[in-house]
């Protein structure tokens, strides 16, 4: 157990600093990387202008930008941001925790409400059930993340509650189908002929088999949240690390986006590791077979 | 008198006594005492809080950069630095005339390079050091330092070499600049002055609020600073208002939505869609303060090494091309259509609210699909079927680059299209991320032509010298010129040198005048309008007197008061 854990942290952190390093890559060689608004002032002096491409053209390297990185990394040291002004670890530490609550909200959000109609979908299996929430779940995937968020600054809802609604056609398409097949698979068949309670069969015979890809779904989640997380911050004016995520880019912020990739690199990496791990605890040879 | 002056209070004495009628006299008027100082006190306490929603709030779009006022480059330190800084001398935004603030009096002398300030005596900064003549020399001399480059410093670097600074009196003091500087006064409009002995540094501050809660991404409040020096004609301290929420908020739609909720006191910079769907609400809420000092251009790239086909080179440094392209614009179109009324045709670089600095005899281009066809025909283009070609035969088409995410830009850019289709000419519109267009135009010169906006803060063309001067990097047509490429370049570099270094205003005037009549006649960059400044402010708040210059609403934000209305309701 130890050894395994072992090697998902360290696979992790190789995964995410990969993640960044390239993200970073990307960034230095789209257009518009080397300038600065600020040229544009007609009050600069030239000195001040070349003073400004200076400072621009310090992260222009991209290989010298990786070992100042990763060495800054290693003392704890994540950059500094130029278009705030900031030093990068402050930012992320105070804009972490409101985008850490709003993913809850909304992962749990989403879960839970895709879950619920998908166990009833499944379960009470009248012709016609799915209607209604197949075509609540179809319009949420329809709508993007903005369009949803917009809808809630006018109704005045938390962008929070956004994140929920784009979760929650996600879980609920893909668990309403492996529910139904569980439901319909012949152990599930034998069980009903026995006379099992319907409680029994549902914990017991679908549930039970279907915790594996259930787990993923959960880790998805987070991606997918996090994803949503930066349109919604940025319509509903929420002040977290998807709002900083946009900035960044706009701007060409190069230390502040490495770091960001990183960030939710880990950040799914770690949901999906450790929805691996809760079920390996659980069903150990559901995990292996999985493996 | 204080069942009279307090209400409420004598039925809570009065109910505390009937609890205690069997105690003795002595001891039921010391508990009713109690009783009325309990009262009063809470009555304070409740007057306090409603005090503290004697509080103006309005919107920043971003978190400011910084609050040290020697550095403010962006528009949101800017705001603050206007709120908080004390400043020598101000421009007053509504006249447009320049006043004394933590300055009495002040004297240019030597061309321009030297100013003495007479200082205000018993004037103290927000955290009670006195403010002396050390505090101004040693901001100058710190914002002087070659390692700082802000733009106000800039605007005083008008030649290299040291800048004196000096105390010449228990309350006067003098700088002196290595080179004559233009509007020498005025561009203390924007510096800030810092205290040389306060230990709080940036927080010490002249101006009429201080930064009293910042949280990053959220909000910024400012109090009013209790030791500001202004008083009103009755003698009462200002600022009038105590506190400022100025909450950091990007999404236009959101701000419009909590202004009509009540939530926000003042929206500025409102486009004009916005404006109308706002006049129809709330006509008393909405401002159109006229035309302000920005503009809209056109200008194409005569870079002599930009990758283009020599060919289309050769048109974009043509006058006759490019005036034929102006007059072929429908200015009053795009005011009608893409601002909604809102904008004036512009003639040149000088708004019509620039009372002063405009040529009042330049007109704006007028429409004219004719005079276009004439002046193109004279520089050898002909038509053939519904195109343009030019002598050699080559179709004339090309395409102009704005920025993404500005709807206006795109609006008058398809309206500019239409225009120019009358020509035979077909225009390719493209729209690019603000950072990429800006490496466009100044750096890999891989573009045609650029639809732009020029946002202008100063009412004096001093500001414009890197734009005019054929050696500047602002030049934008063709920047970083060795030598003028043409003769009217030199002659309005000769002109643009002239006016920095006349002493005499009218002077410099006579110049700038002779710089807007060449501009209008080469047409480097085709001036389309000046939008309006347009805002929305809230019914409850007092004396209101908006301005063309930034910032348009709060200029005065000294003398604004919130309604009782509105304070009952906070």
């Amino acid at each position: 157990m130890l050894s395994t854990v072992f090697r998902q942290v360290r696979r992790i952190l190789l995964t995410a600093l990969l993640g960044g390093l390239l993200g970073a890559t990307l960034v230095r060689l789209g257009p518009g990387f080397s300038v600065d608004e600020r040229e544009l002032d007609s009050r600069l002096s030239q000195e001040s202008r070349q003073a400004i491409r200076a400072e621009r053209a310090r992260d222009s390297n991209i290989a010298m930008f990786y070992v100042r990185y990763l060495a800054g990394l290693v003392h704890g040291d994540l950059g500094f941001s130029r278009s705030l002004n900031r030093p990068v670890s402050e930012l992320l530490k105070e804009r972490l925790p409101l985008t850490l609550g709003s993913l809850a909200y909304g992962v749990l959000g989403g879960v839970s409400i895709g879950l619920t109609l998908a166990l009833v979908t499944a379960c009470w299996r009248v012709p016609g059930s799915n209607i209604a929430p197949a075509f609540l779940a179809g319009a949420c995937l329809a709508l993007p993340a903005a369009v949803i968020a917009l809808l809630f600054l006018w109704m005045n809802v938390p962008g929070r509650w956004a994140i929920a609604l784009v979760v929650f056609p996600h879980v609920y398409r893909y668990a309403k189908n492996l529910l139904v097949a569980t439901y319909q698979s012949p152990h599930v068949l034998a069980a009903q002929a026995k006379g099992l309670s319907s409680s029994r069969i549902l914990f017991a015979h679908v549930f039970a088999p279907a915790a594996p890809q259930l787990a993923a779904l959960a880790g998805i989640s987070v991606s997918l949240a996090f994803g949503a997380s930066i349109p919604i911050e940025v319509i509903s004016d929420t002040p977290g690390v998807g709002q900083l995520a946009w900035k960044a880019a706009l701007d060409r912020d190069l230390p502040l986006l490495v770091n960001i990739t990183v960030l939710v690199a880990l950040m799914t990496l770690v949901a999906n590791s450790l929805a691996d791990l809760a079920l390996a605890a659980w069903r150990p040879e559901v995990s292996r077979e999985t493996a | 008198m204080l069942k009279y002056s307090l209400d409420g209070v004598p039925l809570l004495t009065r109910g505390a006594t009937l609890c205690r009628v069997h105690d003795s006299p002595a001891r039921q008027q010391g508990d009713t005492s109690r009783v009325v100082i309990f009262a009063t006190a809470l009555l304070f306490a409740l007057t306090l809080t409603a005090q503290s929603t004697n509080e103006l709030r309005f919107c920043l779009r971003g978190d400011p950069k910084t609050f040290n006022p020697l550095l403010v480059e962006d528009e949101n330190s800017e705001t603050v630095l206007y709120l908080t800084g004390g400043v020598l001398v101000r421009l007053n935004r509504y006249t447009q005339e320049l006043e004394g603030e933590l300055a009495t009096k002040w004297k240019v002398s030597e061309n321009g390079r030297r100013i003495d300030f007479e200082l205000r005596p018993n004037v103290l900064f927000s955290d009670g050091t006195p403010f002396t003549c050390e505090d101004v020399a040693s901001t100058v001399r710190q914002l002087m330092d070659p390692a700082v480059h802000s733009p106000q410093a800039d605007a005083f670097r008008s030649a290299n070499g040291p800048t004196e600074s000096k105390c010449t009196g228990p309350s006067s003091v003098m700088a002196r600049f290595p080179a004559p500087v233009a509007s020498l006064a005025a561009r203390f409009d924007q510096v800030g002055i810092m205290s040389a002995r306060s230990a709080h540094k940036e927080s010490a501050v002249l101006g009429p609020f201080t930064v009293a809660e910042y949280k990053p991404g959220t909000y910024l409040l400012l109090r009013r600073n209790p030791n500001y020096w202004k008083h009103d004609s009755n003698g009462k301290p200002l600022p009038y208002l105590d506190s400022l929420r100025l909450d950091i908020q990007q999404n236009r739609e959101s701000e419009l939505l909590r202004f009509r909720r009540g939530e926000l006191d003042i929206v500025n910079k409102l486009d004009p869609e916005m404006y109308d769907r706002l006049t129809a609400e709330m006509p008393h809420a909405v401002v159109d303060a006229g035309p302000s000092l920005d503009w809209e251009v056109v200008f194409f790239n005569q870079v002599a090494g930009a990758p283009l086909p020599e060919y289309k080179r050769r048109w974009f440094r043509s006058d006759e091309f490019r005036r034929a392209i102006s007059d072929a614009i429908n200015r009053e179109d795009i005011c009608r259509v893409v601002y909604r009324g809102h904008a004036r045709p512009a003639a040149g670089p000088v708004s019509v609210s620039n009372r002063f600095w405009l040529n009042a005899a330049l007109k704006a281009p007028a429409y004219s699909v004719n005079t276009a066809q004439a002046r193109l025909q004279r520089d050898g283009f002909h038509r053939s079927g519904d195109a343009l070609f030019d002598r050699d035969g080559h179709k004339v088409e090309f395409s102009m680059i704005t920025n993404a995410g500005n709807k206006l830009h795109e609006r008058t850019l398809a309206l500019i299209q239409q225009d120019l289709a009358k020509l035979g000419i077909q225009l390719n519109i493209v729209v690019l991320d603000f950072p990429s267009l800006i490496e466009r135009i100044s750096r890999s010169f891989n573009y045609e032509s650029v639809l732009m906006a020029f946002t202008n803060v100063d009412l004096d063309p001093s500001d414009q010298m890197n734009i005019w001067l054929s050696s500047g990097a602002q030049h934008q047509w063709n920047p970083n010129q060795k030598a003028p490429e043409t003769q009217w370049e030199a002659e309005i570099d000769k002109l643009m040198q002239a006016q920095a270094a006349a002493p005499d205003s009218k002077q410099r005037k006579a110049y700038f005048d002779k710089v807007q009549e060449i501009v209008a006649e080469k047409a480097p960059m085709l001036f389309l309008v000046n939008p309006n400044a347009l805002s929305a402010v809230s019914a409850n708040l007092k004396n209101v007197t908006p301005a063309l210059l930034r910032p348009q609403i709060y200029w005065n934000v000294e003398r604004l008061a919130i309604g009782s209305k509105l304070v009952s309701q906070r």
